[in-house]
């Protein structure tokens, strides 16, 4: 595992991924070619109305076949160094799997609790076909540096809402790489709220016809924090759909970044895709970068399209709610509050927007 | 041109070549002694020379860039390009006095029927000397100075020491390393303030020799509160060996001043066409590129403007169209370095036949630069299976206060659009080129006349045989 990584360790320097967050920057000790120690979080899992689990969901250490069957660290084309450094550390994987037509009720929340100097994990995800589940990924603990790996698969006809919260207070690499098979209806949803400094690396294949993924972002950005957010949708399959919205509150001194990229690959015929990235500065020393990159290899879509919007809180609004009684702090704060909802709205049901809704006011009312 | 020729050019109306008559021709390959030959030969000051010099290891020094199309920049062996070729002795003022051969190209490209009809001044470049140089008698009496960069330098040489490389310096790029090294040619305009060029002057740029490199400069200074339009046009004959084009351009439009610099780039499909274009504008002043990228094997183009002063305003508006075997990878650069500047970009892309677009833009707000606004719009369309389309935009904002939209699409031809025009009498094909066209149109309306007519006509011949 570790002469894959070292393969792969000299990043270039120009690939988009890496320009605002070098992986020199990312990488635990700044010395690409050390590999150093690392321990396990613990990972547990438990619903958001503290039912019991239902029958056919688990989570437990994955066997060589289930690596083989569900790890796409190889299928990394750039960037591949981050996926291949968390491998290289991982002292083992673990598999959440929910078998075939299982239909849960309530969220199922899986705690990924980190401490220690460098924590990492590997967990493969499968979801089996006919599967109706939403599920709450939580990245939390005082580890110095956290590196999360999550592959996989969404099954055939399954129908999920997948959240995962990065409320870890320090670092933290984050690689998401999950495939959708024909008719699968995915949102999968991203919140950050506390990270420091944070490199995310998701993307998903829409490999099989009929396949549709919602990607929503809410991220709150404050301090002197650095997050950087790669989102990556491949479209390789026939009629199938994608949209993203991320939206990114940046406050404080804080340096935030989106790129995407939207690739539509010869032979995905009927491709419907669509990549929006909203940033609202909400302090004068506050930061905003954004990429959203379109390549598309095929004629017979039914649209690809990409836009970015930047800019204030908008002053119209914001006089409206004072003439309604708001103080001037209030105001921002709502429609802070507002700007990070919408895409947090979109992620699940109302249980788990609930839930959500939660953990990001507490952080706002922090700033 | 014979027929075998004919055969070899096809549709790209100026493919043909002239017998090369020069009077010198360097070798190929490239060297220090290379570059200092040139400047030798052009009797430069040696403050020149030494810009020269350092270019030249800078060049040798940087790496190709890792980014864009690897596979076609690797293919570009500089020794075996001529880096310098002359084939008249002197710039004239009259066309008569033009070698009949260079003539002959010039009039078939109809350049000095332009002039008379349309133009406040020209320059044709052949290779890599300017052949012809005029300008009106009314403009040079209001102390406009249009000339070729050759005479600019020596008769000039305070002004185009001040402002050469000031814009873009020689360590920007490995190409801009490489125009600075060995550049020749080229325009230097400098419109004194507040005189306002009413007719376009305009530049053609002809490559005639196979392998070979042109390296035109072109400064453009608009004093205060003048204005001045500037088209470039640019053609070679198909060869089955490469050229190789690696201009750089450099505007300073000083406060007021209006600029605005148009090109239509038809280099055959045998051309990098590699280019580094950048403009300065200070206190409410304007630069607009408006820029179409019809022709060349790999175009690597993205006209920038700095907005140095308050309240500057700057818009590229281009257009490019990749047919076989081309990659038209272009762009545009704002950087919003004043309070109240504003920027707009519009760009539009064509591929068909397995050609390939690329949209690479970049757009950044400085954090002292208040009240800043952006739009920037990219569409592009996909005329059939084995094309390609990419956008790779880039917002750095770093100011609260800043208003920045961004926003692409890339589609097929409308089904509707098309059954709507057949419906009213024309063939598939007809409405396919209308629709082209009007896809275009934002460009070529802000084109002079004869430009935009002969834009249109070579659309329409691109889309011969799109169909079926």
């Amino acid at each position: 595992m570790s002469s894959s990584y070292l393969e792969h360790a000299n990043t270039d320097k120009a690939a988009h991924i890496w320009r605002y967050t070098s992986w020199k920057k990312t990488h635990p000790t700044g010395i690409i070619n050390d590999i150093p120690e690392s321990n396990s979080p613990e990972i547990s899992i438990s619903l958001v109305n503290g039912n019991p689990i239902p029958e056919g969901v688990s989570i437990h250490d994955a066997t060589d076949s289930d690596i083989e069957r569900l790890g796409h660290e190889l299928d990394f084309d750039h960037g591949s160094a981050a996926p291949k450094f968390i491998t290289a550390l991982v002292p083992k994987v673990t598999i959440l799997s929910i078998k075939d037509k299982v239909k849960i009720e309530s969220p199922l929340i899986v705690k990924i609790s980190t401490s220690g100097n460098i924590c990492t994990a590997r967990l493969l995800i499968d979801i089996g076909s006919q599967v109706e589940a939403e599920i709450i990924t939580i990245i939390e603990g005082d580890a110095n540096w956290t590196g999360i790996l999550r592959e996989g698969k969404y099954g055939a006809n399954a129908i999920v809402n997948d959240v995962v919260t990065q409320i870890t207070g320090n670092r933290l690499l984050r690689c998401d790489a999950l495939s959708l098979e024909r008719d699968a209806q995915v949102k999968a949803g991203t919140v950050n709220a506390s990270s420091s400094q944070a490199k995310v690396d998701i993307r998903h294949w829409l490999n099989e016809p009929g396949s549709s993924l919602k990607v929503n972002g809410s991220i709150l950005s404050s301090n002197e924090d650095h997050l950087d957010s790669h989102i990556e949708i491949i479209h390789t399959g026939r009629d199938t759909r994608s949209r993203l919205e991320w939206h990114s509150a940046c406050g404080g001194k804080s340096n935030t970044t989106g790129t995407g990229m939207l690739k539509i690959d010869a032979g995905a015929k009927g491709a419907d895709a669509g990549q929006l990235f909203h940033n609202l500065l909400i302090s004068e020393r506050a930061k905003a970068n954004s990429i959203p990159e379109l390549e598309v290899l095929e004629s017979e879509v039914v649209g690809c399209g990409h836009g970015t919007a930047n800019g204030p809180l908008d002053e119209q609004q914001l006089f409206y709610l004072s003439t309604r009684g708001f103080d001037e702090e209030q105001a921002r704060s709502a429609l802070i509050a507002a700007f990070l909802n919408a895409p947090l709205s979109d992620m699940g049901s109302e249980p788990l927007h609930g839930w959500l809704i939660e953990r990001i006011e507490k952080h706002l009312n922090m700033i | 041109m014979s027929e075998d020729a004919r055969e070899a050019v096809g549709d790209y109306k100026a493919g043909w070549h002239d017998p090369e008559n020069a009077t010198i021709r360097f070798d190929f390959g490239l060297s220090e002694q290379v570059v200092r030959d040139i400047s030798a030969l052009k009797n430069e000051p040696e403050w020149m020379t030494e810009i020269r010099v350092k270019a030249y290891h800078h060049f040798m020094e940087r790496p190709m860039p890792t980014w864009g199309n690897m596979h076609m920049l690797e293919e570009i062996d500089f020794d075996k390009v001529c880096y310098y070729l002359r084939s008249s002795d002197a710039t004239e003022k009259n066309w008569e006095d033009v070698p009949d051969d260079i003539r002959n190209t010039f009039d078939r490209l109809g350049i000095p029927e332009a002039e008379q009809k349309w133009l406040s001044g020209v320059t044709a470049q052949y290779e890599s000397e300017a052949v012809y140089h005029s300008i009106r008698e009314d403009l040079e009496e209001q102390g406009v100075i249009f000339l070729d960069m050759d005479s600019g330098l020596r008769e000039y040489e305070a002004i185009v020491k001040k402002y050469f490389c000031s814009v873009v310096p020689f360590s920007d790029n490995k190409f801009s390393a490489l125009n600075t090294a060995v550049w020749s040619g080229g325009s230097f305009i400098y419109v004194p303030s507040g005189v306002h060029v009413e007719m376009p002057v305009q530049a053609y740029f002809r490559i005639n020799a196979k392998n070979m490199g042109q390296f035109e400069r072109t400064l453009i200074i608009a004093d205060e509160g003048s204005s001045v339009h500037y088209v470039e046009g640019c053609t070679a004959p198909t060869y089955s060996t490469d050229s190789l084009h690696s201009a750089v351009v450099e505007l300073i439009a000083l406060p007021g001043a209006h600029i605005r610099y148009s090109t239509v780039q038809n280099w055959s499909a045998n051309v990098y066409n590699l280019v580094t274009k950048r403009g300065i504008a200070h206190e409410n002043a304007t630069i607009e590129w408006i820029d179409g990228n019809i022709g060349s094997k790999l175009t690597m183009k993205y006209p920038a403007v700095i907005l140095k002063g308050e309240g500057a305003h700057a818009e590229v508006i281009s257009v490019a169209y990749s047919g076989k075997g081309q990659h038209q990878d272009a762009g545009a650069k704002i950087h919003h370095l004043a309070s109240n500047t504003t920027s707009k970009i519009l760009s539009k892309s064509i591929s068909k036949n397995g050609g390939r677009g690329s949209y690479r833009g970049m757009v950044t707000v400085s954090p002292k630069a208040e009240n800043c606004k952006v739009n920037v719009v990219c569409d592009a369309l996909l005329l059939d299976e084995d094309s390609r389309s990419d956008t790779y935009p880039t917002m750095e904002v770093g100011n609260s206060g800043a208003r920045c939209e961004h926003e692409a699409s890339v589609s097929k031809v409308s089904d509707d659009q098309l059954f709507y025009l057949m419906s009213r009498g024309h063939s598939e094909e007809e409405a396919l080129a209308l629709i082209v066209n009007g896809f275009f149109e934002p460009f070529t309306r802000e084109l002079p006349m004869e430009y935009a007519v002969e834009l249109n006509q070579l659309m329409a011949l691109e889309m011969e045989g799109s169909i079926g």
